[in-house]
């Protein structure tokens, strides 16, 4: 059969395996690993809007998660409003955030645009750890806001078992991913993608890339706002720590880097390469060798990088090409690619 | 009116020490064009370079330099030529080397958990430390003797690196690579070490400010991470490249930091010191002394 009808198939049964895994796999601990998978990837996936896709490297990007986990919760705490439409909320504050910290900085020299991201996200969080009340939303710092996991239901996004979380960020995923998709086929991608190359030629042609990179922060910030009310709604507990700290941006952006920032399937594939890895570290090593994963990716990540800088997307890739060649037929009708 | 003197006294003396851990950070972004994300870490491995000569030697703690700063320097500069040159020699033409700020994120995460590995979560300090909690007395106020010795240091690494890059051959080379690489490397100067030597300078410096911390801050494995980010703040303030700007940021910082609380809570100084981070990013993101650079 065809290449493209072949890796059209593929996908598709790789879809159908990813919705149908709850049916096969009932234990609540591996659902929930999956769970945290998956919403790995897809928070690496929206970095790569800006990390990949703009070429530029956002280094502060738990700020947003934090943004749309407190929007959210104290909407949802204080006021009684349902986390659906406080997600939304959270969202368009972090799009908002997201825009403030990169007008200026767009135009600069990439360090500098890590460094503000770097900088805003301590920064934020700093404040948010040490501030009780701001007006009249209570922000409770350092002791963090609870969940009480009373009335659940789908309106208030509160479930007693792992698969709805599973089936929501599932979708989620797919969700962020198809955006991925068309925005790489679409005008916007060529012009990131122009922008990150040779900025110059691209404005010569006449192509805003400022404004490009602009659009795909605020769609990244927004996407991963979204997650951030996901985690809040997921483990019932925020704390500036656990949701804001910077370990959680460098560790999305690692895995990004790693799979192959720039590529669809490369954040995906490092979440689903290395999230196993942290978690077995953190079951197995945990008391004795502290801190083990993050050791094993930033190794990963220097070897990547002088090795295989387009990520580890690029050989897995050359290796499925090859497969399926042999088992399909091209373009012309012939064997092999 | 005395204690705003004293704070005042005290912030210059922490802000140079502020200045001399970001001094390294300066140099290697001068000659380079990167920021050593991992700066912080490099500072944090001559903490406990320095606490561990002094605990298993016993000499006095300022005579540690003598031992961790060409360890330092070595160090600095086998890490440039083992881990960062191939990066480099991959991303000749290419304008910004991102890619180096990934390697040296990595850098920092692999040194800091593997120091947390190694010698364990434990804050740190000199056991029999000669100088801790000394003062001097001058009039009314008290002035810390490590800190004053810290601001001494400060002055004279800047004093002795900037002589360096002025008056020796070495120097001079230094200079005309981050002037221009390729001219550079047309009149024979081999670029690749000469990044090695200002790398190595670079780690030496955060070696010497280790010196001058270690008898009064804790060591532990991440005391790295808030000098790191500080050391941004301060070469963003003081222009990235520029030597004096360095310990003029760091100044800059230390007198907010502590005059700050007379008139506010800790924690809002440290948003003013982040906020004035980000104004100076919008507004001038050369810095005070920074050369302007086509952005």
């Amino acid at each position: 059969m065809p290449q493209n009808v072949f890796n059209k198939a593929a996908l598709i049964g790789l879809l159908a395996l990813a919705f149908g895994l709850p049916l096969v796999v009932r234990s609540a601990t591996y659902l929930h690993i999956l769970v945290l998978v998956y919403l790995y990837a897809y928070l690496t996936t929206s970095w790569n809007l800006v990390g990949g896709f703009a070429g530029v490297l956002p280094l502060g990007h738990a700020v947003f998660v934090g943004i749309g986990a407190y929007a959210s919760t104290i909407l949802f705490l204080q006021y009684g409003i349902s986390p659906w439409i406080g997600m939304v909320v959270g969202a368009i504050f972090a799009s908002i955030v997201g825009v403030l910290i990169g007008l200026p900085t767009f135009k600069m020299r990439g360090a500098y645009f890590a460094l503000a991201t770097i900088a805003f996200a301590e920064g934020f969080r700093v404040m948010v750890e040490n501030i009780d009340y701001l007006g009249p939303f209570n922000i409770n710092g350092p002791r963090g806001l609870q969940i009480p996991p009373l009335d659940t239901g789908l309106a208030n996004f509160l479930f007693s078992t792992k698969e709805p979380y599973y089936y929501i960020i599932l979708v989620m995923l797919v969700v962020v991913l198809v955006i991925t998709y068309m925005i790489s086929q679409s005008k916007l991608g060529y012009y990131l993608n122009a922008g990150g190359e040779e900025p110059e030629a691209a404005m010569a042609l006449g192509v805003n890339v400022a404004r490009a990179k602009l659009i795909a922060m605020a769609m990244s910030s927004f996407l991963t706002a979204l997650a951030g009310t996901f985690y809040a709604q997921f483990t019932l507990y925020i704390h500036p720590k656990s949701i804001m700290h910077l370990d959680l941006s460098f560790e999305i952006a690692f895995i990004a880097l790693i799979g192959g920032r720039g590529s669809i399937a490369g954040p995906v594939l490092g979440a689903f390469l290395l999230r196993p890895v942290s978690d077995f570290c953190r079951i197995y090593f945990g008391d004795v060798l502290p801190g083990l994963h993050l050791i094993i990716f930033g190794a990963v990540l220097i070897l990547v990088m002088i090795y295989q800088p387009r990520g580890l997307q690029e050989p897995l890739t050359r290796v499925w090409q090859h497969l399926v060649s042999r088992w399909t037929t091209n373009a012309m009708g012939r064997a092999g690619t | 009116m005395i204690y705003i003197l004293e704070d005042t006294i005290n912030g210059i003396l922490m802000g140079s020490i502020y200045g001399l851990t970001a001094l390294g950070l300066t140099v290697i972004f001068g000659v380079l064009k990167v920021i050593n994300f991992a700066h912080g870490s490099l500072l944090m491995v001559g903490m406990y370079a320095a606490y561990w000569t002094v605990a298993l030697t016993g000499i006095h703690p300022y005579l540690a330099i003598f031992i961790v700063a060409p360890f330092m320097f070595a160090f600095g500069y086998y890490l440039q030529d083992i881990v960062i040159k191939p990066i480099f020699k991959a991303e000749k033409d290419v304008r910004e080397p991102i890619t180096v700020i990934i390697v040296t994120t990595g850098l920092w995460y692999i040194l800091d958990n593997l120091t947390l590995l190694v010698f364990g979560p434990q804050y740190r300090n000199l056991p029999d430390n000669p100088l801790r909690g000394k003062m001097l007395e001058i009039g009314p106020m008290l002035i810390s003797v490590p800190k004053l010795f810290g601001f001494v240091m400060a002055i004279l690494t800047a004093a002795a690196i900037y002589w360096f890059f002025q008056k020796s051959r070495m120097g001079r080379a230094i200079r005309a690579t981050s002037l221009d690489r390729e001219a550079a490397s047309l009149m024979g100067i081999n670029q690749y070490k000469i990044y090695n030597v200002a790398f190595g300078i670079g780690t030496a410096a955060a070696g010497i400010a280790a010196v001058t911390l270690v008898p009064f801050y804790n060591v532990f494995p991440s005391v790295g991470v808030l000098f790191d980010i500080k050391g941004f703040i301060i070469v963003v303030l003081g222009g990235l490249g520029s030597i004096g700007g360095a310990i003029l940021g760091g100044i800059i910082i230390g007198l907010i930091e502590s005059i700050g609380p007379q008139f506010m809570t800790a924690t809002w100084t440290e948003a003013i010191v982040y906020g004035l981070f980000l104004v100076f990013l919008f507004v001038k993101p050369s810095g005070l002394f920074g050369a302007k650079y086509d952005w």
